[in-house]
């Protein structure tokens, strides 16, 4: 066990070297130069220019940027070119706000797309099924741009809510109380639009593993000693169809820092989409490196955990 | 079994009445609007250090929060700020080889000249020094021509720079300004003239990194022989350098023994000033809030604070307006028509500050007839684009200035959208049309790649019109659409296009040298048309020397009258901005010209609709006869 995840470790370390080396290729070659001053600008002199270009190690052969940016990536002192701060303090002040908008759209999504999953399974065939597989289908096949826009505007314009950002701005509020309800709506909508999709995915998948499980002779046995229905269906055949879900736990890690681009956008919401989006945009080759950076780490360390939990929950699966 | 089922069940009860309670609570129990005003930003920006920026996003806010020496009024007059008083003047030397020679050329000056002498004078071992009331080079130039045909000569200076001229003189223009008095930073530490040499020695700091550096660069010293008094002298006459002395000062207490290094984590994101409104706070990518100076020299703000919220989406900043979230919208100029008789809202319009042209690329032998340039630009019909492109939101341009700049000359009038003499043009010049419609010269068809940049639709709708109306004259044009990085490195920076669509959006600056001067046509340069015409280039030196306001903007207009008759761009128009704020949300109460208070609508002035933005005030919260007794 210890020696496996030794392994494991060993070889990740390995990957991310060469994730690093890929995405600073692929962040660098891209057409166009971190220039925050516009490159037609007549205001700016090639003095002040080529001064920045050597600032930021822009006048350096690739290999060289690379490797000044993999060594201040490790000891802290990647400067982003927008603003000249360390890099990883943009990221982790992004931290708070997109885990709480993740882990309540996953949250929403699990919760929201078990029961739908678990529904479906148990009217497998009836039209309460076929119901549910149209909205299911119905809401893999929204896309989020739209629905966030359509959200916005009946709000917006029909109930007259505010809806960008973390909170409501110009006003006072009479309590704390009231204050923390605001935020909490300005958390629900944007989550609720990114676990749209999950809610859909989680419960086609639940739906499938659940109508086998329903079939397997344990079941018929549960129900012969008249377990009550409720019983049967969430304690012997949930169980049993989720296992697969916890060791996708892991892939969640990721999930929980990365940010959603579109739906951040519109809500004005202050995640880490935004920051890679406008870093892309800008081109931020040392805050891209280090996002790209962090969240393969986490992915490698996902998978990981993922592996262990398999072991852990299926006595079956043995490390080696 | 139990926990699961209570995941299971409980966690949608709860969000769904969390959802409930919270929709409840946004719509109707919101309380009590506070005295703030609210902005909405598609951009964030970089940093709050105004010397270290060049962003519309961060100096927006920063205008709020600093102040500079000088400034501009409601009407783009030079006032001051910082500085109550600025004083020009000019001390040119000329250099003889003996100390006898420069007494009998300051004894010939003192005699054929009339007086009052339009200097001072001063021997100084074998150099005589005039201390002239103007600066420029022309009265030193005419002083040059008196001592030479008397039979002075004067020996030669070395260039400013390498490879330069010898000059005949030197002469180096002095800017002496005195400073406001009792003027506290937002900390409490009085604000004095070491602040100002202070901002100037880190603008010249390379770890700075200052964009601001090129505008201080003739910059000879920085002087402050007492706390209220700052004398700046120049290396040789350079007239925009005044303007430059608008950029935010920064406070020397605080940043004088800092590494600029460690500015953007200590400064830059809470920074000090002298202005109106302090800062308060900073949430990345949601807000920038403000809060009024009670001890601003002016006196305090009626606001209570100013928040920018950064708002990227741009469907949604109208959403966030149309609740009153933020107080102002920019408009598209395709909105404006649906609400311009909307009693609900006031309209702030007026040409930008930018306009849109057509760069031929006169290195191509097709575009070095005048001739053709002229029948290009009476081919095309700009009035059309105007109608369709900007729905009627925009104005003709008539060359490198825009209508709002303080020397831009209405006199010029565009050429006539006119196909008939266009093609007669084209006859002239020899090109008659072949076979197929397109005409032709010595074998050579008339065919040319316009270029434009990708996500810029206004300039791909420019190039889709021009295609079609080159083509109606018997001129082939071939669109291609490219990234901007791409454009800008394969094409511009080497001068290697045909025709390119672009935009300059320049400020109030009258020297366009980098632009047009013929010595500025190399890679990466901003000539990339290739424009060399000697008259230009005199006019655009003689420009950068001229510091009197009527002697600007004579030589401006014929600046602007020369190029335009030279067709180097085809000038297309200068986009109409236009801002909405809710009808009465906000009235203005600032100080007028003779020191007393005026209240007065948000309205239109030559300077924007935002001009005195800090003394903006809301009717709920009028200006208490508290505030209102502070005199200036």
């Amino acid at each position: 066990m210890t020696s496996f995840i030794l392994r494991r470790l060993g070889l990740s370390v390995v990957l991310l070297f060469i994730i690093s080396i890929v995405s600073f290729f692929i962040v660098t070659l891209t057409p166009g130069s971190p220039y925050p001053w516009g490159e037609l600008n007549p205001k700016i002199s090639a003095e002040v220019k080529a001064n920045f270009r050597k600032k930021f190690h822009l006048d350096r052969p690739l290999h060289e940027q690379y490797a000044l940016i993999m060594r201040d990536l490790f000891t802290g002192d990647l400067r982003s070119i927008k603003d000249d701060r360390p890099v990883m303090s943009r990221i982790m002040e992004r931290l708070p706000a997109t885990l709480a908008l993740n882990f309540t759209a996953i949250l929403i999504s699990l919760s929201f797309g078990t029961l739908l999953g678990v529904y479906a399974a148990r009217n497998a065939g009836r039209w309460q099924d076929m119901a549910g597989s149209f909205i299911a289908f119905l809401f893999i096949a929204l896309p989020s741009f739209w629905i966030s826009y359509l959200l916005a505007i009946v709000l917006v314009k029909g109930f007259h809510v505010p809806i960008l950002g973390t909170h409501s701005y110009g006003i006072e509020f009479s309590n704390p109380f009231a204050a923390g309800l605001d935020t909490l709506w300005h958390l629900l909508l944007p989550a609720t639009v990114l676990a749209i999709g999950g809610i859909a995915a989680q419960s086609r998948y639940l739906r499938a593993t659940m109508i086998g499980t329903l079939r397997e002779d344990y079941i018929r046995t549960a129900r012969a000693k008249g377990l009550a229905e409720e019983t049967v269906l969430y304690k012997h055949a949930l169980r049993n169809s989720i296992r697969p879900l916890v060791t996708g736990i892991g892939m969640l890690l990721p999930a929980l820092i990365s940010g959603a681009v579109i739906v951040e956008n519109i809500f004005a919401y202050p995640g880490m989409g935004r920051l890679g989006y406008e870093a892309v945009l800008e081109r931020d080759y040392p805050t891209l490196v280090a996002l790209n950076f962090v969240v393969a780490a986490l992915v490698l360390l996902g998978n990981l955990l993922s592996d262990l939990l398999y072991a852990a929950v299926d006595p079956r699966v043995r490390l080696e | 079994m139990r926990t699961l089922r209570l995941f299971l069940f409980g966690i949608p009860a709860a969000l769904l009445v969390l959802l409930v309670a919270a929709f409840v609570n946004a719509t109707f129990l919101s309380v009590a609007k506070k005295n703030e005003m609210s902005i909405g930003t598609l951009g964030e920006p970089s940093t709050l250090n105004p010397i270290q920026q060049a962003d519309s996003a961060s100096s927006q806010v920063g205008g709020l929060i600093f102040n500079g020496l000088i400034k501009y009024n409601q009407n783009l007059e030079i006032v001051g700020d910082l500085a109550t008083k600025w004083e020009l003047s000019q001390e040119t030397t000329f250099q003889f080889a003996t100390e006898e020679e420069a007494r009998k050329a300051n004894f010939t000056l003192g005699t054929i000249l009339t007086r009052p002498l339009p200097f001072e004078d001063t021997l100084q071992g074998n150099a005589l020094i005039l201390r002239l009331k103007e600066p420029g080079n022309k009265l030193s130039e005419d002083l040059l021509g008196e001592l030479m045909s008397d039979g002075h000569h004067p020996l030669p200076f070395p260039p400013l720079e390498p490879g330069g001229k010898e000059r005949p003189f030197k002469a180096e223009p002095i800017i002496r300004f005195t400073l406001r008095d009792g003027v506290r930073w937002h900390d409490g530490a009085p604000f004095t003239s070491a602040d100002v040499a202070f901002t100037y020695r880190a603008i010249m700091n390379e770890k700075v990194a200052s964009p601001r550096r090129s505008d201080f660069d003739l910059v000879d010293s920085v002087e402050t022989p007492d706390p209220r008094t700052v004398v700046v002298r120049y290396k040789k006459p350079f007239s925009p350098a005044l303007l430059s002395w608008m950029t935010a000062i920064l406070p020397e207490h605080l940043l004088g023994k800092l590494d600029p290094a460690r500015w953007p984590e200590a400064y830059n994101r809470a920074p000090v000033g002298t202005g109106p409104f302090k800062f308060g706070e900073w949430k990345t990518n949601e807000f920038i809030r403000l809060k009024k100076n009670p001890d601003y020299f002016l006196g305090s703000p009626w606001l209570d604070s100013v928040v920018f919220r950064v708002l990227p989406d741009p469907l949604t900043l109208q959403l966030a307006f149309q609740t009153r979230q933020v107080d102002f919208w920019n408009v598209d100029p395709w909105a404006v028509k649906g609400l311009q008789g909307d009693q609900r809202f006031d309209l702030f319009s007026a040409p930008g500050n930018a306009y849109n042209y057509i760069g031929w690329n006169l290195r191509r032998p097709m575009f070095q007839d005048l001739k053709v340039r002229q029948a290009l630009a009476q081919a095309v019909n700009v009035p059309q684009m105007i109608k369709y492109i900007l729905y009627g939101h925009g104005v003709q341009s008539t060359g490198i200035f825009t209508p709002q700049m303080w020397f831009f000359d209405p006199l010029v009038k565009p050429l006539s959208h006119d196909p008939e003499a266009a093609k007669k043009l084209l006859d002239e010049a020899g090109w008659k049309p072949g076979a197929d419609g397109i005409r032709v010269k010595e074998g050579k068809r008339f065919s040319f790649t316009l270029l434009a940049n990708n996500g810029n639709e206004v300039r791909r709708d420019i190039a889709t019109l021009v295609q079609d109306d080159l083509k109606q004259v018997g001129i082939e044009v071939k669109v291609e659409i490219y990234e901007w990085a791409v454009l800008l490195k394969r094409f511009v920076n080497k001068g290697e296009f045909d025709a390119i669509v672009l935009g300059w959006g320049l400020g109030y600056d009258f020297d366009q040298y980098s632009i047009w001067h013929s010595s500025q046509t190399h890679p990466e340069e901003l000539n990339f048309v290739g424009f060399s015409n000697t008259k230009v280039d005199h006019l655009l030196t003689d420009l950068r020397q001229e510091y009197a306001r009527p002697e600007i903007i004579r030589l401006a207009a014929e600046l602007q009258q020369t190029i335009y008759g030279q067709q180097p761009y085809l000038f297309l128009f200068v986009p109409e901005g236009t801002e909405v704020m809710w009808k009465g949300a906000y009235r203005l109460r600032h100080p007028g010209p003779d020191g007393t208070w005026i209240d007065e609508p948000v309205h239109m002035t030559k300077a924007g609709w935002s001009y005195d933005m800090e003394w903006f005030y809301r009717p709920e919260y009028p200006p208490t006869a508290k505030a209102n007794s502070i005199t200036r």
